[in-house]
């Protein structure tokens, strides 16, 4: 039972982790805070359900392809979002930046209303995904385990690129100091707008992936996004690191919780970020959060 | 001269058209629509909204009611309470509505019957139910035309009894007032029937949980020949989905509210066996008539797409607030009332309806079937549907005062 509970709590931690990375590289660099990261995991689910039936249905590779498709059609949002108007406001004061990606909230919302209705909707899951390993009486559902190592995969590409790539370089000098990184010619505004574009395809890719799983219904923006600010706040805003851990910790505790206290598993999460916070939010890597 | 005249009389075309158009004398009657439609209850609401809609342009195609064409007057309440409780209160003091009606959540629901009493409106509700105002938020000015959540309840418990060789039962729902009434009502009525049963401790979810996986494990740690699940909409869908990935269909059977949006959404996604459903309306399971076939096809041509149990109760709820004006001769609150709990009233879900004034109830029916694959519908619906006499999941008058003594 603890067993599939864990499986349950990593693929959620997975989820989290894809949305949560977008929402604190997009901060650790630029600033700002996004509240329509969840809109674009939604989209990405939308998307998903719009290419899945066109691109061979119910095959693995097809669904996967689909996720992608959707993943970079979301990016292509984000940027678009990004040059043409977060772009205006980034000197500007917190409440500005926030008005601005609370309307993309609300603009992403109503337009996905408009062509996808109101109705909850089902991705069909690729059947080769379906079913379960079946280890004496227990299930031990595939798909949650396709999608941990999904994200796995996903998370050491990134990994890959911020630590060896000069891409990888030059975020990390525009994290770290973006005046000096200024000073020395690095194309600030470039590298602003690469990282709300990957931050988008994060996002984009876990909607994708998590379609099939759950319903796809144009609430998903706000049921997504309280749990990925949590992840950001246990992890410390800004530290890629912190929100893996974060983001792992928040899924295994609320399956595992369920299990052992199911009048409180939802509560535990909210404690351990109380706990976090009170100790003064020193992030899971020991640096004084920024 | 000539161009005052050519102002004057093209002002009465127009009246005279606008009047035409409406194609009954007297002032129009106003219906106050607040409903969800924005929030979590989107989708039904749209959903209900449509099937009143239709309703009114019946209506109206035969002259109205009391000779007055009827209008609808739709408010979002954006699933908010304190929202739909504002704009009820200035329907009803601004545009003079003399009817209410639409309201999708049940913490809606009794923001506007709290304003409904205040002004003395009629408030026949449609898809919101909760006991709450039957019992102790009850006001004279208050209908409900379906069975309320507590009825739904004791249907499935009816229904769950009948299966013997079910021995032991968890009970899973939302964590709001909705998922902790059905799973009580559930809970006691299952007990009393079949005191052998045994009844786990339930598993609550947050409201549209997307995802089900470690509550499912947890609902399946008692090993558990059924499952009963108040949930509804995406958390339902999830349910379903993930629970299949969970051997939940190979080791128990799920008993759990199917409106035809849900199984819809479902589509294929839906196991073949082993789902049972709780219905509200669900249109292949009526008597059907030619009024229900006339209904479905008005549907499909406006909307393509098949009523869903929240249309089919949008529908019924103005038809049956128009039989109870005309039967009043008057569209005043307090003969419209009388005339609701005097009449009986056939409708698409059932015939020979009625509703009991002390606590506004009417005994509406309950459905419980199991999924079924019919080629003759694009999505799964149900086989071998009972259904549950509306009068006989009521409480009795004397538990109800009880109830609301207690509730003082």
């Amino acid at each position: 039972m603890i067993w599939v509970q864990l499986v349950n709590g990593l693929m959620e931690g997975m989820m989290l982790f894809l949305i949560a990375s977008g929402l604190t590289l997009i901060f650790g660099v630029s600033r700002i805070v996004n509240f329509a990261h969840g809109s674009l995991y939604m989209l990405g689910a939308f998307l998903t359900y719009a290419l899945v039936p066109v691109i061979a249905p119910g095959t693995v590779a097809g669904f996967f392809a689909a996720v992608i498709l959707a993943g970079i059609g979301v990016a292509a949002i984000g940027t678009a979002f990004e040059v043409l108007a977060l772009r205006r406001v980034y000197g500007a004061d917190s409440l500005m930046q926030l008005i601005i990606t609370i309307a993309l909230v609300f603009v992403i919302r109503d337009v996905v209303r408009w062509i996808w209705g109101a109705n909850s909707l089902s991705v069909p899951m690729p059947d080769a995904l379906m079913g379960a390993l079946v280890i004496g009486d227990t299930y031990f559902p595939v798909f949650p385990f396709v999608i941990f190592a999904a994200g796995l995969a996903v998370v050491a590409a990134m990994i890959g690129v911020i630590r060896f790539t000069r891409t990888g370089i030059l975020l990390r000098a525009a994290t770290d100091d973006r005046g000096m990184a200024a000073l020395l010619g690095i194309n600030e505004r470039m590298i602003f707008t690469a990282v709300f574009a990957a931050g988008s395809f994060l996002a984009g890719i876990a909607g994708g992936m998590a379609a099939p799983w759950g319903d796809v219904n144009y609430l998903l923006d706000t049921t997504v996004i309280v749990s990925a600010f949590i992840v950001c706040v246990i992890g410390g805003l800004g530290n890629l690191y912190g929100a893996l851990a974060g983001a792992m910790l928040v899924g295994i505790t609320k399956a595992v919780g369920v299990l052992y206290f199911p009048r409180l598993s939802m509560v535990l999460i909210f404690l351990i970020m109380a706990v976090v916070l009170v100790a003064r939010s020193l992030g899971r890597q020991g640096g004084p959060a920024r | 001269m000539l161009a005052r005249n050519l102002i004057g009389a093209s002002a009465l075309a127009i009246a005279a058209a606008l009047a035409g158009s409406a194609h009954a004398e007297g002032k129009a009657l106003k219906v106050g629509y607040v409903t969800g439609l924005t929030g979590a209850c989107a989708p039904i609401s749209e959903d209900g909204l449509n099937g009143a809609k239709l309703a009114v342009k019946d209506l109206n195609a035969a002259g109205g009611i009391l000779g007055r064409p009827v209008e609808l007057v739709v408010r979002d309440s954006q699933t908010k309470p304190e929202e739909g409780g504002k704009q009820a209160r200035e329907l009803a003091a601004a545009e003079g509505i003399e009817m209410l009606t639409g309201v999708c959540s049940s913490a809606v629901l009794l923001a506007v019957n709290a304003v409904a009493a205040e002004f003395k409106i009629p408030h026949v509700a449609m898809i919101g139910s909760t006991q709450k105002a039957n019992i102790e938020a009850f006001n004279p000015y208050f209908v409900q035309t379906q069975a309320n959540a507590t009825m739904e309840a004791f249907a499935a418990a009816e229904y769950v009894a009948k299966k013997t060789d079910w021995k032991r039962i968890t009970p899973m729902g939302f964590d709001y007032e909705w998922g902790h009434t059905s799973v009580d009502a559930f809970t006691s009525r299952l007990k009393e029937l079949r005191p052998d049963i045994e009844i786990a401790a339930p598993v609550f979810t947050k409201v549209g949980e997307a995802n089900m996986g470690p509550y499912i494990t947890a609902a399946l740690a008692n090993q558990p020949d059924a499952i009963f699940a108040a949930v509804f909409g995406g958390g339902l869908v999830s349910l379903i989905k993930q629970g299949q990935s969970f051997g939940m269909f190979q080791k128990s059977n799920l008993v759990t509210l199917l409106t035809v949006d849900t199984l819809q959404s479902m589509g294929d996604a839906m196991p073949k066996e082993k789902v049972y459903g709780i219905g509200r309306a669900p249109f292949f399971a009526l008597d059907q008539g030619a009024e229900l076939s006339a209904f479905i096809e008005d549907y499909r041509a406006a909307y393509n797409e098949y009523p869903t149990d929240w249309a089919i109760n949008g529908y019924d709820a103005m038809m049956f607030y128009a039989q109870a004006a005309k039967a009043a001769g008057s569209a005043e609150a307090d003969p419209v009332m009388a005339a609701f709990a005097g009449s009986s009233f056939d409708g698409l879900k059932a015939k020979g309806l009625t509703m009991r004034p002390f606590d506004g109830q009417m005994n509406a029916p309950a459905y419980v079937g199991e999924v079924n694959f019919d080629p003759a519908y694009p999505f799964p619906t149900m086989k071998n549907v009972e259904k549950f006499d509306g009068a006989a999941l009521m409480f009795s008058e004397e538990t109800i005062q009880a109830m609301r003594d207690a509730a003082k």
